[in-house]
């Protein structure tokens, strides 16, 4: 076993080990942070996969916006006095058996399957991404732009106290 | 740069819109008493020069690959733009905060600038060559959606039925991606002519299965745009929740750009010449599926739409069936299924959006959306029930109504596929929906009861417009040969790179 | 030797544990967690297939673009939440009844 596959079986036991919390906990703030280390295992993967760039990036964004923001959701919708932080979870088994056949059949396809074969050898990325940013995928780069101004104006809207127009 | 130049000239109708939405928000947030006047004006003039530069656009027939393949022009996309504009600037038209009761009182300003961003990615998304631009494009519409879905926030119904939207959404279209990423996988690209170019060389029999997952995984998201089958579950109680008006918006805009990137995706990439440019064989048997998947669409909506009471309800059942009609354009791998598309589409524009304001106008007037308060309204408002039985037969798809048009269209390429028994079962289910089509007229005409209400007193601006969208549900017919060259205008759907 | 396949096996088991929360949760911000993970497993394919079959950086760059839409759908969802906490104090699917079926 080289230090590479070391690496890649604890970032990836970590991830899906935590996954496991998050989706079967009962308590929501105990996944919150199962999800936290969840991020922390993919941004390894990505790490390990020579996506130095989105590393960093799910990092910010996963990790310090998204995961700080479902904190807040959590945090804001219970009573903090009250500390009943548990929530049911529907009859498990249907969804268990949904989920392991899901997994085999994905498994199953993902080794069978001939996938392209060029192999990109790790290097920095962040140059190349920033050229195709405003090269190739330029046009995405600005819808982007515009989705975030939507989804800015409308979590803020929504959430605004009422307000007459 | 010249490349750049190049896809901006071929982008007006898009930049239009932008340039709109930019100047509504800025208008918006400038918190003057002049504000709501303003905001109005720039969406519909927006709105309008958009529509006028996709004409423009379809007219001269252009077709290119722009962004550097991210998104493609052709007559094809050009005109399900024109539909799709024409959708936005006809509900802004004839919606107004004035005729809505559910909107009183609510900001303007958001509104017309998230209908701005629906118009905007529905059409990126219609026209999307690029599986990275389709992602964003759907995921845009799809956001937008739901935002304006849970635009009356003080509303329990609205709260809820946005919220199942989300989530329903996400995951649906979480599970389209990941049957994107085995194609990008599988071909090694994101482009979709170059996955076209690359499946059509021939599947190595180790990847078929990979192939039916992408397939179903992409009909997920897809699916859920459309709300087709099992995917609908979040219509009703979403067309239900939402003003009226966005309902109006909803039942449009994402389903005909949803069916124009499927059409283009199943057409683009999973389907190779056959005898000629539009005669193509699917390479996986995604036309048999996608067909089961259209023939439990329109059952499914037909017959829970029976027993709805709720009008919003009813019409969001409705839709449901009717996207399943639409998916036989889809599913008769032909030029004239593609037509027939595109004219069940714009027929299903005028149709729903009439529909759809009568039930905002007797809600504003009754406060009601149940069947039951509209017993006896001929009596109160003759008008009005007249123009909403033109909507409701040309929904059922009687002569000479457009719908039935619509319908002629798609059944016609359907049989000359040789997919007869398929045909029969549309037509039997459009036999059952005639059922509660007609019972919605039968309570409007002839029930009894609400006698003692007072006729109802329609402004003159919505009475034009049940007058314009009645008429635009019956006149057509007389163009039928105009019709005929735009629908046959359109069918150039841009193969390179 | 670590390959593609074992990238690919880890997330299928992040998107069948994101099935699995979707399917049993009730709490909406767990669902959303649920969705989270759906798309982190998405994004691994999506940056493994770049690194071994594509040869290419389009995966990646499709990844960027997926957390840009995650982050947009959480912070939408969790105002909804919020606002539906907000009317019914409880963020429950369940108890979000008013809208049958």
């Amino acid at each position: 076993m080289n230090a590479e596959a070391v690496v890649f079986w604890v970032f990836s036991i970590v991830t899906v080990a935590s996954a496991a919390v998050v989706v079967l906990s009962r308590t929501l703030i105990y996944s919150a942070f199962a999800l936290l280390f969840t991020f922390f295992g993919v941004a390894g993967l990505y790490v390990l996969l020579g996506a130095d760039f989105l590393a960093a990036t799910q990092l910010l964004v996963y990790v310090g916006g998204i995961l700080v923001l479902l904190l807040f959701g959590v945090m804001l919708t219970h009573k903090i006095y009250d500390l009943d932080l548990k929530t049911d979870t529907t009859q498990l088994a249907p969804g268990l058996i949904v989920a392991v056949g899901l997994f085999v059949i994905l498994s199953a396809t993902a080794v069978r399957t001939q996938w392209m074969g060029l192999a990109r050898p790790p290097a920095p990325t962040t140059s190349e991404i920033g050229r195709l940013f405003l090269g190739q995928y330029l046009l995405p780069f600005e819808a982007a732009s515009l989705l975030l101004l939507v989804a800015l104006m409308g979590a803020a809207m929504i959430v605004r106290r009422r307000r007459d127009a | 740069m010249e490349e750049l130049l190049r896809s901006l000239a071929l982008f007006k109708p898009e930049i239009a819109l932008v340039a709109g939405l930019l100047l509504v928000v800025i208008a918006d947030s400038i918190g003057a008493a002049w504000r709501n006047a303003a905001v109005r004006l720039l969406t519909l003039a927006s709105l309008a020069f958009a529509l006028g530069l996709a004409f423009n656009l379809q007219a001269s027939g252009a077709g290119a690959s722009i962004f550097s393949g991210m998104l493609v022009v052709d007559p094809l996309g050009a005109a399900f733009k024109v539909v799709l504009v024409a959708a936005g600037l006809l509900t802004v038209l004839a919606f107004t905060f004035r005729n809505s009761r559910e909107l009183h009182g609510l900001g303007q300003g958001e509104l017309h600038a998230l209908v701005l961003a629906l118009v905007l990615s529905c059409l990126l998304l219609a026209s999307a060559s690029d599986l990275v631009m389709l992602y964003l494009a759907l995921e845009m519409v799809s956001i937008t959606s739901y935002v304006m879905v849970a635009y009356l926030k003080g509303d329990r119904m609205s709260n809820e039925a946005s919220l199942k939207y989300v989530l329903f959404g996400a995951a649906s279209t979480g599970a389209m991606l990941y049957g994107f990423s085995f194609l990008y996988g599988m071909t090694g690209t994101t482009s979709l002519p170059a996955i076209q170019a690359f499946l059509a060389g021939g599947i190595p029999e180790a990847n078929r299965f990979a192939i039916y997952a992408i397939a179903l995984l992409v009909l997920a998201g897809f699916g859920f745009k459309i709300a087709a089958v099992p995917f609908h579950f979040w219509c009703p109680d979403v067309y239900q929740g939402a003003a009226t008006p966005v309902t109006a918006l909803l039942s449009v805009l994402p389903k005909a750009a949803g069916l124009a990137i499927a059409l283009r995706f199943f057409y683009g990439t999973f389907s190779a010449p056959g005898t000629s440019a539009w005669d193509l064989e699917g390479s996986i048997g995604w036309g048999q599926l996608v067909m089961v998947i259209s023939v439990l669409t329109m059952t499914l909506g037909n017959v829970a739409a029976l027993t709805q009471t709720n009008m919003k309800r009813l019409l969001a059942y409705s839709s449901i069936a009717h996207a399943g009609y639409l998916l036989m354009g889809v599913v008769a791998l032909s030029e004239n299924g593609a037509r027939g598309l595109l004219v069940y589409l714009a027929a299903y524009l005028f149709m729903n959006l009439g529909a759809f304001l009568v039930v905002t106008l007797v809600h504003l007037h009754e406060g009601s959306f149940d069947l039951r308060d509209y017993a006896g309204l001929y009596r109160r408002a003759p008008l009005l029930t007249v123009a909403m039985a033109f909507f409701l037969l040309s929904l059922v798809g009687i002569p000479p109504f457009i719908g039935f048009l619509g319908k002629l269209y798609v059944f016609a390429a359907v049989i000359e596929k040789g997919m007869g028994i398929y045909a029969t079962i549309a037509a039997l289910n459009a036999a059952i929906a005639a059922y509660y089509y007609f019972r919605v007229l039968k309570v409007m005409t002839i029930d009894a009861g609400n006698e003692d209400k007072p006729a109802l007193r329609l402004a003159l601006a919505d009475r034009a417009w049940l007058v314009a969208f009645a008429l635009a549900n019956l006149v057509p017919i007389l163009f039928w040969s105009r019709v005929e060259a735009w629908a046959r205008g359109a069918l150039v759907m841009y193969a390179g790179r | 030797m670590i390959s593609l396949q074992h990238y690919l096996v880890v997330s299928a088991a992040l998107f069948s544990l994101g099935i699995l929360g979707l399917l049993t949760r009730r709490n909406a911000v767990h669902v959303l967690m649920s969705i989270e993970l759906i798309l982190n497993a998405a994004n691994i394919n999506l940056v493994a297939f770049s690194r071994f079959a594509a040869g290419n950086l389009g995966g990646q760059i499709f990844g960027v673009f997926v957390i840009v839409v995650a982050a947009s759908e959480v912070a939408v969802g969790l105002a909804i939440v919020l606002t539906l906490y907000r009317l019914r104090r409880t963020p429950n699917l369940d108890e979000a009844d008013i809208l049958k079926g």
